[in-house]
């Protein structure tokens, strides 16, 4: 079967580095369209179980519009997921998303702020153990003038999982006075993972602020510590950590039946939760 | 209409001066198995050599075009002449060189640094040495500071260079490092023995006077067990309109406790195609400092890489960039972690103005073996107007859990609050952009030596007229 080429970095880098495009054989089967007319405020909420298929997701935000989109892939088998998303002027699309394992997920997520004062907020976790494999690529293009988007990634490989995440804020010729700002944190908790940040700004306007941050490796030796000193145990210290990296996102989720289906799917405890 | 504050271009008139050459001395344009083999005979290559630079043409033809960076559609190999021959023999006798050589070189400023500041200099023109010389007691403590090419003929470092030539950038690496391999010509040996410390540095100078050439210089440092040493190299050509280039090799093998700083300040033609590669092994806490100024070319791809091979080895790189109009500047640097305990620190600044692009790309991997490594890239890029254009393309692989690695990168223009804060202080808006362009570029220019940071703060020609709008 013939591969497709999916997460295209959109200026391609040295090629030894593996995460210029991610080759799958996999194919998007179905499409869900969304159009949010003006003044619109929806929630929408996606959750990708071993049930779905791969899949686009495409969203039209008209001005003024309010979108909160929550996805969360609970998804053990391999799959693709697209989603593209154009937000109109003052319109405003907040993104969370939680990556629970699966043996190879791919996700794309293309987003145009094309209007003025378009707003893009996204908020992305991830837990992957055992031999999973995920890889995320996110695009920011700024076309609208004083467009903002603020992108906060973090999560948590253990065992022999290899995770990339490539994302990219694009700053198009117009789009003056547009900010920017992109963060990841990654908590690698085995030898034997394989993490992969491609932290990306593209900037053809002079009146922009754009920058990114990235913090990978293992707890702070005196955060543990600290912690150590108050008689935790060094392999709660881990799981606490790696919980609180999932609960900032979890916690925005305004569904107790999807809060609920998470926790199953992490297998944490109803004592867990609180 | 008020004038916009404007920062010029980098005023290159100082090195467009040429002399004509006569083309005799010219080998055929483009790549063919009969001018490799036409130049191991101009230069008497031993027999490994001319293998070699036969089986690199073959990498050469086979190997494709890298897919990314800045475009070099306007290079065609097939016009580029990669040879000239040597029209003296390399002189240790500054006035032994011929003429319009020794202008050239004067003009330069290279033999004044060579007597107030230098430990030993060499100087390239063309395809070849024109004059290499070190100082009686540098020598003395044993240091080699030569031509490749004599080196290589040496019985005492023949086997040496035959056995680091392109062992670090194997002509396999890339298309460039093929050619590199096939047509050499040129560079610098040096070699510092254990335990001797060069307190002023060596530097190699580097023109291409010649219009429509290429210059394929091989430079070649190796430092023994805990030697030091501050290597100065500075490139520069006169404006064609036909596209030249360099595709020159830098290999540097940093042993256990040795520290090496190794200073660039490239400033070639808008016309040149910049490919070049420069590579370094540290071992066991040995140390490679890379200062890099890339101000000239027209396209440039320059990424120099440091292996951290050894456990307690670093490396730090400290670079700018300027890009302004027609340019296309594709820089950064490679790190890649391969022993416990190493480190590596990387600071940049670009400046785009007037069209130019900027390009920063960099890759930090962390091996599997790399436990408790650190690595933190630092990058800041500066737009000046709104036709230009600056990206950032860092990649991070990490292969191990024990490590720490951080990124952080800006971009933007002159921010108002830093003028309003300064102007609330009495000074001029005009000065308070022209301090804070400064202050960009000074916390590389600090980094360079005295006569380095002069020698940048002329090519930046950070002029601010106007008033402000």
């Amino acid at each position: 079967m013939e591969k497709t080429r999916y997460n295209i970095l959109p200026v391609p880098t040295f090629g030894k580095l593996g995460v210029n495009h991610a080759e799958r054989d996999t194919v998007i089967s179905e499409t869900e369209e969304y159009r949010i007319e003006s003044g619109g405020d929806e929630l929408i909420i996606q959750y990708n179980d071993s049930d779905n298929s791969s899949k686009r997701t495409e969203l039209i935000l008209d001005p003024n519009a309010k979108v909160r989109l929550v996805r969360v892939f609970d998804r053990p088998e391999p799959a693709v997921s697209e989603l593209k998303a154009v937000i109109a002027e003052g319109a405003e699309l907040e993104l969370t998303e939680l990556y629970i394992g699966g043996r190879d997920t791919v996700s794309g997520i293309d987003v145009r702020l094309d209007g003025r004062r378009a707003s893009f907020k996204a908020d992305i976790a991830y837990t992957l153990s055992d031999e999973e494999k995920l890889d995320i690529n996110l695009v920011a293009e700024h076309n609208g003038k004083k467009s903002t988007s603020e992108i906060a990634v973090g999560g948590v490989l253990s065992d022999r999982a290899a995770k990339v995440f490539k994302g990219t804020i694009d700053f198009k010729q117009g789009a003056s006075g547009a900010v920017g700002s992109e963060r990841e944190e990654v908590l690698l908790l085995s030898e034997n993972v394989v993490n992969k940040t491609v932290p990306v700004i593209l900037c053809a306007e002079e009146d922009v602020e754009g920058n990114h941050g990235a913090t990978i490796g293992r707890i702070d030796e005196r955060h543990i510590f600290y912690m150590k000193s108050r008689g935790i145990p060094e392999e709660k210290i881990y799981e606490l950590t790696a919980r609180s990296r999932l609960m900032r996102v979890i916690k925005q989720i305004e569904s107790s039946e999807t809060q609920k289906q998470i926790f199953e799917a992490l297998g944490w405890g109803d004592d867990d939760e609180q | 209409m008020k004038d916009k504050t404007q920062v010029s271009d980098i005023d290159r008139s100082f090195y467009d001066f040429r002399y004509e050459e006569n083309e005799g001395d010219f080998l055929d344009s483009g790549l063919s198995a009969d001018i490799i083999r036409e130049i191991s005979e101009e230069k008497n290559d031993p027999e490994w050599m001319r293998e070699f630079r036969l089986k690199s043409l073959d990498i050469y033809n086979r190997t494709p075009m890298v897919g990314w960076g800045a475009s070099i559609e306007g290079l065609d190999i097939d016009n580029i002449v990669t040879y000239i021959r040597q029209k003296n023999r390399m002189n240790t006798d500054w006035n032994a060189v011929p003429e319009d050589i020794k202008q050239t070189f004067e003009k330069l400023g290279i033999p004044q640094a060579e007597r107030e500041s230098l430990a030993g200099v060499g100087a390239q023109y063309d395809s070849e040495l024109v004059y290499h010389n070190v100082r009686e007691e540098v020598a003395k403590s044993g240091v080699v500071y030569t031509d490749l090419e004599s080196a290589m003929h040496d019985p005492k470092y023949a086997d040496m260079i035959h056995a680091h030539f392109m062992k670090l950038v194997p002509p396999t690496d890339h298309k460039f490092a093929a050619l590199h391999g096939a047509v050499w010509s040129g560079g610098s040996f040096v070699y510092v023995p254990k335990n001797v410390h060069l307190d002023i540095p060596l530097q190699s100078y580097f023109r291409l006077n010649a219009k429509g050439a290429g210059q394929f210089e091989h430079t070649l440092i190796i430092l023994e067990e805990n030697s030091s040493l501050h290597f100065i190299e500075g490139c520069s050509a006169p404006k064609y309109y036909e596209a030249g280039l360099h595709a020159g090799c830098v290999e540097l093998y940093v042993g256990k406790d040795a520290s090496l700083r190794y200073s660039t300040i490239e400033n070639w033609s808008k016309n040149m195609y910049n490919l070049n590669t420069k590579r370094a092994i540290v071992q066991e806490n040995g140390r490679i400092e890379w200062v890099s100024g890339s101000f000239g070319s027209h396209v440039s791809y320059l990424y120099p890489m440091s292996i951290l091979n050894g456990r307690g080895a670093s490396a730090e790189f400290t670079g700018i960039t300027f890009a302004g109009e027609g340019q296309d500047l594709d820089t950064g640097a490679k790190i890649v972690h391969n022993a416990p305990d190493t480190s590596s620190y990387m600071n940049t600044k670009s400046i785009s103005k007037s069209g130019g692009k900027s390009t920063f790309r960099s890759a930090v991997t962390v091996n599997e073996n790399a436990v408790g490594s650190k690595s933190s890239v630092n990058c800041e890029s500066l737009m000046l107007d709104g036709i230009s254009r600056s990206d950032t393309v860092p990649a991070i692989v990490v292969k191990t859990d024990k490590c720490d690695v951080g990124h952080e990168a800006r971009i933007g223009r002159i921010s108002d609050e830093a003028i309003f804060y300064l102007t609330s202080r009495g000074i001029s808006e005009e000065e308070a952009r022209a301090m804070i362009v400064r202050g960009f570029a000074d916390n590389v220019s600090k980094e360079l030596p005295l006569e380095y940071a002069v020698e940048m703060n002329n090519l930046i020609g950070l002029e601010m007229h106007g008033s402000i709008g």
